[in-house]
């Protein structure tokens, strides 16, 4: 990925550009879906939404039809490709790792004041579990969506216990979707995690955040870079390193993308960690941390 | 056939001899229940040049015969019926049951007179209105509880357990058939003040007497024959047949993408329609109405398409970083052969006493 660190801006890059791409076409698309399934019901002249400037179409249920259709295209595509782009990349940061359940309990119990959050990797194990539950949910919808699409276009007598269970999965899927969409945005609100909100916007956020709250990532970072100065130095084992090649290094760790080096990769992070493996100053809580408001 | 808007030159005797003509030539002048219950799509046809709205009769047979296979369907309806929030429509028809002269949830067909004018000859012709079990119907595909559905037979049925009577199924139906009975369904157990409004009654074509291999009521019932039912290919033949034999008109073959109901008549449909006054209950017969959906088509086939869209994108962005990582590789190497062979160059030059320029 493209993460890395430019010390001199006081930033980490956390997200390429195709990474911010994905997620606000999946977001806005996805707002767009939740609006025109909703009109999808008949409550537009019921509740007198469509006498809202503007909202005339809510009661159409062609026009919103049309609306849930053309932001569907954003959707799936978006989701399709994001699958089918990491799934060959090999980025694995925002899967599940053991513990996950349990730390994230300690870490939502820290928003609150009781105890301390551990040191974080890029992601937090919350948001680990969230990208799994959004992705089934997304799966659900898109799967039973695009039958019933199928249903409307080709087979309005397709057997009726597989349209009932389409309806009813996008129904269901509906309902998990907004709570979900409501939650994510709720957590992203959560003081501690606001300073990600930048990240998610620009592309990086502030290094000394990061180096407080997501210390794993950073050493994951700072790793990969070390790991590109060993190899400089194992092609000339014989010779100390000269004048030059330490200038390079240092340039290493300072701005070097972890794509190029890294093994094993997160969506945007370099070789996960273990706690322990990482240096016992990063192990610590980092609850002391003064967070940004 | 003709064109809907150009008028038949045929007199009354013509026009009752070419109907029974066609009838006893076709050999479908009663189909056998095996048809009516034999796989694939089933369609009814409904010829007007039969139908004479069983004149001594004080309720016309078919629609008397609905009402009695269809009396108890409705259950007992909540009272007080929940008064919907914000808007507070409330339609009750169970007080009104006995109406049979226009479409409610206790009447699911009703025969509207039609008297036009035929070349300066006032003639009469009578028209059974009820739901045209249409071949991508609307209001089935879109319900968003999948309460109503096109069965494998072709009837369009709504499942009154399932439907929260919001009436979506009426608003995408271009005669707007389906009619409402508040105080009844499942939306009295869930919030019946803010959610659903009752259950949406209409002709489900005797699904139930279909699969115990009867016709339905209605046909059963008519005296004169004027409708019919079977495969959905024999009936078609035998409409288009029978409008052209009596060089006449066909409606619901084209109509909201086509349909499961075929009237033939020897009046055009523009001037039956002429005649009715759309209103609740009360459907016209306008010719080539189109299908609501299909302005929704293109964008369905683009979201069919999307999955395979993203899939390729994915795999291109994914194989182009590959290459690109490799290109980086090799570049990087290159660079650190160079270096390598500077170092080898000092390293001589030292020995030499050299330097390199």
């Amino acid at each position: 990925m493209s993460d890395r660190i430019v010390r001199e801006q006081n930033r980490v890059i956390r997200h390429s550009v195709v990474e911010l791409a994905e997620h606000w076409t999946v977001a806005l698309s996805g707002l767009a879906l939740i609006v025109s399934g909703m009109f999808q019901l008949p409550m537009g002249s019921r509740y007198y939404i469509n006498s809202i400037p503007g909202l005339a179409w809510s009661a159409d249920y062609m026009v919103s039809l049309n609306v849930h259709y053309a932001a569907s295209i954003l959707f799936v595509a978006a989701a399709l490709f994001h699958t089918v782009y990491h799934g060959l990349r090999g980025d694995r940061g925002l899967m599940p790792r053991k513990g996950d359940l349990l730390t994230s309990i300690e870490v939502i119990k820290s928003f609150f004041g009781e105890g301390k959050e551990p040191p974080f990797h890029k992601y937090l194990p919350e948001q680990r579990l969230a990208y799994v539950g959004m992705a089934f949910i997304i799966a659900m919808l898109i799967v039973s969506g695009l039958v019933k699409t199928y249903k409307n276009l080709y087979a309005p007598d397709l057997s009726y216990a597989v349209v009932l269970w389409a309806t009813w999965a996008h129904n269901i899927g509906f309902v998990l979707f907004v709570l979900a969409f409501v939650a994510h945005i709720g957590a992203i609100l959560l003081k501690p995690n606001r300073p990600m909100l930048r990240g998610i916007l620009t592309g990086s956020v502030r290094l000394d955040y990061a180096e407080h709250r997501h210390p794993l990532w950073i050493e994951e970072v700072e790793g990969a870079s070390r790991e590109v100065k060993a190899e400089s130095a194992a092609m000339t084992p014989q010779e100390p390193a000269g004048p030059e090649q330490v200038l390079v290094a240092a340039d290493a760790v300072q701005e070097v993308p972890v794509e190029e080096q890294a093994g094993d990769r997160d969506i945007g992070a370099g070789a996960p960690k273990e706690p322990g493996e990482a240096g016992s100053d990063i192990t610590k809580p980092c609850g002391e941390f003064p967070r940004e408001g | 056939m003709k064109k809907s808007n150009e008028l038949p030159r045929l007199s009354r005797r013509a026009f009752l001899t070419a109907s029974a003509g066609a009838l006893a030539a076709s050999g479908l002048a009663w189909p056998s229940v095996a048809q009516a219950k034999g796989a694939g799509k089933l369609a009814t046809l409904i010829d007007l040049n039969l139908c004479d709205g069983c004149p001594n009769k004080e309720v016309p047979a078919c629609v008397a015969a609905c009402k009695t296979i269809n009396r108890d369907k409705i259950p007992p309806v909540a009272d007080p019926i929940p008064v919907p929030w914000p808007r507070k429509t409330v339609e009750d028809w169970s007080r009104k049951r006995e109406v049979f002269d226009r479409l409610t949830p206790y009447n699911y067909l009703y025969v509207h007179q039609a008297d036009v004018d035929v070349d300066g000859v006032p003639k009469t012709v009578f028209v059974p209105r009820r739901c045209m079990h249409c071949d991508n119907p609307a209001c089935a595909t879109i319900c968003p509880f999948a309460a109503n559905h096109k069965h494998e037979n072709g009837a369009v049925v709504i499942d009154q357990d399932l439907c929260f009577g919001g009436a979506k199924c009426k608003a995408v139906c271009p005669w707007e058939i389906p009619q409402r009975q508040s105080g009844v369904g499942i939306y009295l157990h869930v919030l019946p003040d803010y959610m659903g409004n009752g259950v949406m009654y209409k002709c489900d074509l005797c699904y139930d007497r279909l699969g115990r291999g009867k016709e339905p009521g209605c046909i059963e019932a008519c005296p004169q024959k004027a409708m019919l039912i079977g495969p959905r290919n024999e009936m078609l033949a035998e409409a288009e047949r029978r409008a052209q034999q009596m060089n006449g008109f066909l409606y619901g073959r084209d109509e909201n993408g086509g349909t499961s109901t075929f009237y033939v008549s020897p009046v055009p449909f523009d001037r039956i329609n002429a005649t009715m006054k759309k209103g609740p209950g009360r459907p016209d017969m306008k010719p080539g109405v189109e299908r609501r959906m299909a302005g929704t088509d293109s964008l369905a086939k683009a979201v069919l398409a999307a999955p395979a869209v993203g899939i390729v994108a994915g795999a291109a962005g994914a194989l182009q970083w590959l290459s690109d990582r490799k290109a980086r590789g090799e570049k990087d190497e290159k660079k650190d052969e160079k270096k390598d062979e500077k170092k080898d160059g000092k390293k001589d030059g030292k020995k030499d006493g050299k330097k390199d320029v």
